[in-house]
């Protein structure tokens, strides 16, 4: 039952990790804290609900939940996050934060306030593996979170537009004064992230069948708290983390009778990490 | 002189009163009667807030046109509390002051309920309540009078399903963490323990939780013939879903709060032969109920449930009282007070004690993707609500 319950958390982590990813990119770009991240990951679910609605087709519709986020995460980088750079930051921070509400409430005037089902048929079987059952939708949410992930690790680490986007992480001036068309970059960045909560958003609707305009409100301040607990701006610190919390939340329930709330987990880690490790698992 | 001057002036105070008299009286006649009514018309309660607010439209809808009370159409105000108690407050007084209505109809959940009824009562208004649970709702006042069962009730009615009828020997329990939810289990495991069943466990989890993996898993490999679920919509779909993925072949049986066609829709296949305790039974033959299922259908293209049957109930029981007691508030609460052999849609009303009912509790199951009657239980040691 321990190895079944890993297989629980695990799941659970990679939406969560999905999800975390673009928030610490973005933090590791321009050092903002990216709430409206949330917003993009519902409307990438609201997005793959339509075209699977419209095609029929599962991995059109994640193309399509990705394209309508990575749509939405550059329009607010041009529209919000740039024009507000040079403000302190805590006017990006209210800007990200109207921009979440409103689009919510976007969301239930357009789609309705209930939530929708997104009822996908899946080709793939259960797994066995000794004993440990893996059903066929987290066989679907960890191929695709791992695909994902591979592909970022790639292009971060083995391309040269990659080593762009890490030299304009750490340090955005230095890049900027080697030539490095730092716009572009953070665009990309933006639109790397949003296309990977778009991505989450539609795993997490086909995962629970269901797609609603607050589906985001868990993961908007549950994401902040994963990335402060991996070490803000670091990828891998924010996998492991999501990771982490995933497992954490799922065995607490699993084997304590206590009905502690799940989502606390996340703070009292990331306020364990403020206390001992600062930096975060990973930080640097 | 001055009864000369003093004449026509007394003449026209006459003339005039009488006019005043003349053009007020009809005038009032004439006018709407409102009715207050409030739902989650927005946030995660959405669906049986507009279930709440179609079912009663159809209600005043029917009542005007059958001619109204007494000739006066009824305008019911709506308003969304959002499931919010500073919203719902905000709302009350809206509807005492500015609205200034003769009666109340929540359409609500408890919170809502809870938090507002005292403040009606406060002013005197008749409240009915279509579906909230929590037993202080009727606390509030003499003049709060609930159509729904409290979660007493549900719980020992669903035990009684879940043993006697079902069968059921060892049930595995999950809980909501909420006044409803804990009430309603406490019930079910007292009467299913005393009905000779093992309780094998009970989990509570956090209202709006959607990962029932850890939960279910823990009892996944267990001998349990049935897991009797407190929740909505929301989580009875995933918790339906996640026990048929996980391959659990226990039967599931739930409240009125997975009664909406949101949960067939968030659960599909898995919501096959669930069973749950309401108060609405689709299979009733009455034209009555089989006129309102039609209207809702027609109405809100889904078909109807136990939430906007019970705002459908408690508008035509808020309008009955005032049938009888005309618009001041003491008369309609006094005709509610003495109100006997009422048919609703939702089971008859012999009489309200205390503000509560006294009604069978339908039990209802999915089958090929349809709600049917299963059972009713009319046990009246099992029905009758835990007043003193």
């Amino acid at each position: 039952m321990i190895v079944q319950q890993l297989v629980n958390g695990l799941t659970v982590g990679s939406l969560y990790a999905l999800m975390a990813l673009g928030l610490t990119m973005v933090y590791g770009v321009l050092r903002v804290l990216h709430v409206a991240h949330a917003a993009v990951f519902t409307l990438g679910a609201y997005g793959g609900l339509w075209t699977f609605t419209l095609t029929g087709s599962f991995w059109l519709a994640l193309l399509g939940a990705m394209a309508v986020a990575v749509a939405a995460g550059l329009a607010m980088e041009r529209w919000v996050y740039w024009p507000l750079l040079a403000k302190p930051t805590v006017a990006t921070l209210i800007a990200s934060i109207g921009v979440f509400v409103g689009l919510e409430e976007v969301y239930r005037l357009v789609a309705g306030p209930e939530p929708h089902a997104f009822r996908v048929t899946l080709r793939i079987n259960d797994v066995r593996i000794a004993g440990v059952l893996v059903t066929a939708p987290q066989v679907l949410v960890i191929a695709v979170t791992v695909a994902l992930l591979a592909a970022l690790w790639l292009f971060l680490t083995r391309t040269s537009l990659g080593l762009a986007l890490r030299a304009v992480s750490q340090d955005r001036e230095i890049a900027a004064a080697c030539a490095m068309n730092v716009r572009r970059i953070v665009s990309l960045n933006f639109a790397l992230g949003s296309a990977l909560a778009g991505a989450a958003g539609m795993l997490v609707g086909v995962y629970y069948n269901s797609v609603s305009p607050t589906m985001g409100d868990v993961t908007a301040y549950k994401g902040l708290a994963i990335i402060v607990l991996g070490g803000l701006g670091s990828v891998p610190g924010t996998v492991v983390g999501a990771l982490l919390i995933g497992i954490l939340e799922t065995a607490f329930i699993g084997f304590v009778e206590f009905p502690f709330p799940r989502d606390a987990w996340a703070f009292l880690a990331m306020i364990v990490v403020f206390l001992l490790r600062p930096q975060g698992l990973l930080g640097r | 002189m001055l009864t000369a001057e003093g004449e026509p002036t007394m003449k026209r105070f006459i003339v005039a009163g009488l006019m005043l008299v003349a053009t007020a009286v009809p005038a009032a006649a004439q006018g709407p009667i409102k009715i207050g009514f409030f739902a989650p018309l927005t946030g995660f309660a959405a669906a049986d807030g507009a279930s709440a607010k179609h079912s009663a439209e159809i209600a005043v809808e029917e009542i005007n046109g059958a001619g109204g009370i007494k000739g006066r159409k009824i305008e019911l105000v709506v308003y969304d509390d959002r499931h919010d108690s500073k919203e719902a407050v905000a709302v009350a007084s809206k509807l005492i002051e500015k609205d200034q209505v003769v009666g109340v109809v929540s359409g609500s959940y408890s919170m809502p309920s809870r938090v507002t009824a005292p403040i009606f009562a406060k002013a005197g208004l008749p409240v009915t309540v279509a579906y909230a649970v929590h037993p202080d709702v009727t606390k509030a006042g003499p003049c709060v009078f609930r159509n729904g069962f409290l979660g007493q009730v549900e719980g020992a009615a669903g035990a009684e399903s879940a043993v006697k009828l079902q069968k059921a020997r060892r049930i595995a329990v999950l809980t909501v963490d909420n006044d409803f939810g804990r009430v309603a289990s406490a019930a079910f495991i007292e009467r299913a323990k005393k009905l000779g069943a093992e309780i094998h466990s009970e989990q509570v989890y956090k209202l709006g939780e959607k990962e029932f993996g850890p939960y279910l898993t823990k009892i996944k490999d267990e001998p349990i013939d049935l897991i009797y679920h407190t929740s909505y919509y929301n989580e009875g779909s995933q918790i339906a879903r996640k026990a048929r993925e996980l391959g659990i072949k226990a039967a599931l049986e739930g409240t009125e709060g997975i009664d909406s066609p949101k949960f067939l829709e968030l659960a599909g296949p898995a919501a096959e032969g669930v069973t749950f305790t309401t108060n609405l039974n689709r299979d009733d033959p009455r034209p009555e109920v089989q006129n309102f299922l039609k209207r809702y259908q027609a109405k809100a293209g889904t078909g109807a449930d136990m939430v906007g049957a019970s705002a459908y109930d408690a508008v035509r029981i808020l309008a009955r009282g005032l049938e009888t007691g005309g618009t001041d508030p003491k008369a309609i609460c006094a005709a509610l007070t003495g109100l006997k052999d009422y048919h609703g849609i939702t089971g008859k009303i012999t009489r309200f004690v205390k503000g509560e009912v006294t009604k069978p509790v339908q039990i209802q199951i999915v089958k090929d993707g349809k709600v049917r009657s299963f059972a009713v239980i009319d046990n009246p040691e099992v029905i009758t609500p835990p007043v003193q």
